[in-house]
């Protein structure tokens, strides 16, 4: 949101408020940030989706609201608030609020894994440490929750190491131990994309019945759009370590006002509608991060760049609709040229 | 030599592929992964075969370029089994069949420049060195990635363009058949979209045959001629894509394609698959796909449906639907 649109801060429903958030790695050139002042919070319960390539800085925007930013990388401005009382978020408040007010599940579930250590005790190690359970209530639980997840034979898959799950059952028990302390916000970061359609649609079922039930919040970092609109109320677009469209999903979907979210909507081969013999991509690849840009990180990939796209930053603003908003300049410009200009 | 004329390069008959495995303190068992599956692939066209992890899809790949031994069946390329080959024999074979793997990791070495991995294949090729330099650059041009790739690492590059140099290494010997296992699942979209109309615009140009296994079957739709669709280890569905995307008989093929959630399908109540996918070591008796079938009736857990033409050559296998088509072929049909 621009940041004189409100003070994320002040939502007191919030469950996580980014301020002004940028991210950087020591870089010889420029200043080396990989994200770039990005402000958004998420309602307690609400559940947002954060899209973009690989490289956009989604994941990494995950890692620095769990104050997990890989060294030598640093937050380099910004704040980040979590939890219900929105504590700020620091390296040292982390261990009161990660993993109970917060939970995070990753890409790689072996990330979060001890290989040597055995399922059931990883997960009744979270359960007994942040819950104050018996042993025997613990491994009760685990159960369920392996259960829960849809692990086929939980008792069995709990005296298992991580090494000997496949890829999908890795992710499940990740997600088990995730949800075992009822976080206020689960970070999501691509937690389907290893799974099979089926047990995608379950996972995301059964995050969509938590969230609902305990009243959690869900950040949903993703590359597929598809899997966001079905289960997002909002979405993020991020592109370049910049949020460069933001709104509710109904209207990103209907009217995508960037470029960018128009491109990666028409690059899915629909499963419905008649098939083009080539599918439309955007030329060229996303820039490398930590290279400082002049103007719209988009405008040497966008169909529409004109002379302004880069030499002026877009901010994000708003048009139309109030709770759309868009980094593009040729966005709600009738008189804007239908081709770019070099 | 490769003669595009040829009815059908890859025939696969019957193919078995089960592993023996010993628990701690059980009897030794053996694991179906591939359970009599046969299949077509002609010259120029893509078969996408679709499943659930477990299904044995890839299990299907590497028994065709015998990187695992087939427990039973045939698997002829050009009308010449390849099944049994050895030595000198087998390297000549797998010359004529490359895959290309989800992480392009598991096929480029790291330690590896771009022109000294795809040079290993022309070595393969029998290309004198000489014409190496020249003919990588053509590969990388092929793949449309820059000359200057050539000198760079794997680590250097974008996951797209990684992909990319897999492509250009697998087209270095000239195969006929380019196994895709999940080639384009981890890339992002508007880079996958890319490599997906470089894959059809490569085929296009040199009638390579695709085997394209994916989970993802928006990219099934578009890139294949012909749809298996696999659960724990057999095809239950199989047919040209059009049949199979707008006509899907087996319940489990329905609820496959009910489950990809598209920005087109929003907010519409899908039927969901209830139930795990069995486990492959131990799988249900009857049809696999009772327990989670909404459909099941009593034959469908003690008898296992076989794999039944109807209609133009859809092949589906299932109790209730071939019932279903024996009682009212023609209602069915007019569908």
């Amino acid at each position: 949101m621009p940041t004189d649109h409100v003070e994320p801060v002040l939502l007191t429903d919030a469950v996580v408020a980014v301020d002004n958030l940028s991210v950087a790695f020591p870089s010889r050139s420029g200043s080396g940030e990989v994200i770039r002042s990005i402000s958004f919070s998420v309602k307690a319960g609400q559940r947002v989706g954060l899209v973009g390539e690989s490289g956009s800085g989604k994941s990494l925007t995950a890692r620095a609201i769990m104050q997990l930013i890989p060294a030598p990388g640093r937050i380099s401005s910004g704040e980040i608030h979590v939890g219900d009382d929105l504590t700020l978020a620091t390296v040292s408040s982390a261990k009161k609020w990660r993993g109970t007010s917060v939970a995070m599940i990753t890409q790689d579930p072996l990330s979060s894994l001890n290989p040597l250590v055995r399922i059931g005790v990883q997960i009744c190690e979270m359960l007994r440490h942040h819950r104050n359970v018996s042993r025997a209530d613990a491994r009760q639980r685990a159960v369920e929750l392996l259960n829960a997840v849809g692990i086929p034979n939980p008792k069995r898959t709990m005296r298992q190491f991580p090494s000997v799950l496949s890829g999908g059952m890795r992710q499940r028990v990740a997600l088990a131990i995730a949800i075992s302390c009822n976080p206020r916000l689960l970070i999501a970061d691509e937690p389907t994309t290893a799974l099979d359609v089926t047990i995608q649609a379950q996972v995301l079922d059964l995050l969509e019945k938590m969230s609902e039930e305990h009243n959690s919040a869900v950040l949903l970092i993703s590359h597929d759009l598809g899997v966001v609109a079905n289960f997002c109320e909002e979405i993020l677009v991020m592109y370049s370590g910049k949020i460069v469209e933001s709104g509710p999903t109904e209207s990103i979907l209907d009217r995508p006002l960037h470029p960018y979210t128009r491109a990666l909507l028409t690059s899915i081969p629909s499963m419905t509608e008649e098939l083009p013999d080539r599918l439309s991509s955007i030329a060229g690849s996303p820039p490398a991060g930590g290279v400082d840009v002049v103007g719209c990180a988009f405008a040497p990939r966008c169909p529409l760049a004109q002379q302004i796209c880069s030499e002026v930053n877009p901010e994000l603003r708003q048009l139309d609709d109030p709770l759309q908003h868009v980094a593009c300049h040729a966005a709600g410009d009738a008189t804007w040229p239908a081709v770019r200009s070099r | 030599m490769m003669t595009p004329d040829t009815a059908a390069p890859l025939e696969v008959e019957g193919l078995k592929v089960y592993f023996r495995v010993r628990r701690a303190f059980g009897a030794a068992r053996s694991i179906k992964a591939v359970d009599d599956v046969s299949f077509e692939l002609k010259s120029g066209e893509t078969l996408g075969i679709a499943g659930e992890s477990g299904s044995g899809k890839s299990s299907v790949a590497r028994a065709l370029v015998q990187l695992t031994r087939p427990t039973g069946g045939t698997v002829s390329l050009a009308g010449a089994v390849v099944t049994h080959l050895k030595g000198q024999r087998l390297k000549r074979f797998r010359r004529r069949m490359q895959m290309v793997y989800q992480d392009p990791y598991d096929s480029l070495d790291p330690r590896m420049s771009v022109s000294e991995a795809i040079g290993e294949a022309l070595a393969v090729r029998g290309l004198p060195k000489a014409e190496h330099a020249a003919e990588v650059v053509r590969l990388l041009e092929r793949v449309k990635l820059p000359a200057t790739v050539a000198q760079r690492y794997p680590n250097q590059l974008s996951g797209g363009q990684r992909q990319r140099v897999s492509v250009a290494r697998a087209l270095a010997v000239k195969p006929e058949i380019i196994i895709c296992d999940e080639a384009v699942a981890a890339l992002d979209v508007s880079i996958r979209a890319q490599v997906l109309n470089l894959l059809k615009d490569i085929q296009h140009d040199t009638g390579v045959g695709y085997l394209f296994i994916s989970h993802d079957l928006s990219t099934l739709r578009f890139m294949a001629d012909h749809v298996a669709i696999m659960y724990v280890g057999r095809i239950v569905e199989h047919g040209t894509s059009e049949e199979v995307f707008s006509n899907p008989q087996h319940p489990y093929t329905r609820a496959l394609i009910a489950a990809v959630p598209s920005v087109t399908s929003r907010g519409q109540r899908r039927l969901k698959l209830t139930g795990e996918p069995p486990d492959p070591g131990d799988p249900p008796s009857g049809c696999p796909f009772h327990p989670r079938c909404p459909e099941a009736v009593e034959t469908c857990r003690t008898e296992r449906p076989e794999l039944v033409t109807i209609g133009e050559g859809q092949k589906v296998a299932c109790h209730v639907v071939q019932w279903g088509r024996q009682r009212t072929p023609e209602a069915e049909e007019t569908t």
